[in-house]
């Protein structure tokens, strides 16, 4: 027989329902003294890395990116380092690593016409120099400039074309 | 005699794995309280959760760790906290093993809403699991041999 079978179930929920009613009220409570309060729900798509500030979004699809490399419709540009591009890139990507764009800018982007079809990558999800470089080329005259988020690992993974070296 | 130091010893692992698990909590719910915002970001990294539930776990996720964490130091309510701790603590696995099979490779946010870090996820599963193995432990403790003294639908009356 087992003993009173229950009793600490029992005994357990009713203390998950008071902890989880501290955390609410604290949670709460918190957010509604502190200065920098959050929403309680964000549109999070919209507040996306990749929309400028005029609202258009940048983001590239993978398939979309992989189809215009397949086309030889699309220049890609690296945003990383120097040292990262040569460790490994898309293939036939440029080097322009966003922190020296301003005076790299021009031999890179040499030969490229402004109309042609720009994407941007760096590597994580989080990495935002893809994004940035992609503004700076856009006000330097390019109208059509796409960011591939995360690009360099996502290329990767899905087995399309890399090359190493410079 | 013998006996006697067994069942110290066996006390004295059981009260520090307790305490241990609890500073861990408190610790990792410090940065993320007194930055929400930071904090939902890194959860929205991850790419786990619809748009909604984001914001509510970066303001509650923070204070439900102190709470538990602050329960098991003090070492009340400890088959709730237990059982909280060991569900969190796997889904914080689970969202790891997800994201490190899929290649992202993003920030932990388990100690700290910095997004510099370079992020180590083999470091973060591992982490996790040393943890996942303590509260292991202490739900076994608490749930099956009755270390916390409370009737336990496992054992059988003496």
């Amino acid at each position: 027989m087992t003993f009173n079978s229950g009793q600490i179930w029992m005994k357990t929920i009713k203390q998950i329902f008071f902890i989880a009613l501290i955390v609410l009220v604290a949670g709460f409570a918190s957010n509604m003294l502190r200065s920098d309060k959050i929403p309680l729900v964000e549109d999070w798509s919209a507040k996306s890395n990749l929309v400028t500030s005029s609202g258009e979004n940048l983001e590239i699809s993978l398939a979309e990116a992989s189809n215009l490399f397949k086309k030889g419709g699309g220049a890609f540009i690296d945003a990383r380092s120097r040292a990262e591009y040569d460790a490994g890139h898309i293939k036939g990507a440029k080097s322009l690593p966003y922190k020296e764009a301003d005076w790299k800018f021009v031999e890179a982007m040499d030969g490229i016409s402004e109309d042609s079809a720009l994407i941007t990558y760096c590597d994580g999800e989080t990495c935002e120099l893809s994004m940035e470089l992609a503004i700076f080329l856009r006000n330097t005259g390019y109208k059509n400039v796409k960011v591939l988020s995360n690009g360099w690992s996502v290329w990767k993974q899905n087995g399309l074309p890399v090359e190493t070296g410079e | 005699m013998k006996e006697e130091i067994r069942q110290k010893i066996s006390m004295s692992l059981y009260h520090g794995a307790r305490i241990v698990l609890g500073i861990v909590f408190v610790y990792a719910s410090y940065d993320k309280i007194l930055h929400p915002a930071a904090f939902a970001k890194i959860i929205y990294n991850y790419r786990i959760l619809p748009d909604e539930l984001i914001n509510l776990s970066a303001l509650f996720l923070p204070w439900l760790e102190l709470t538990i964490g602050s329960l098991l130091i003090i070492g009340v309510w400890l088959p709730g906290s237990v059982f909280i701790s060991n569900i969190l603590l796997i889904i914080f696995f689970c969202a790891l093993m997800y994201n490190k099979a899929r290649g992202l490779d993003i920030s932990c946010g388990c100690f700290s809403t910095s997004l510099d870090d370079a992020p180590q996820s083999n470091l973060y599963i591992l982490r996790d699991f040393g943890f996942i193995v303590i509260s292991l432990y202490l739900f076994v403790k608490v749930f099956i041999t009755n270390s916390a003294g409370i009737k336990s639908p496992f054992r059988r009356t003496p």
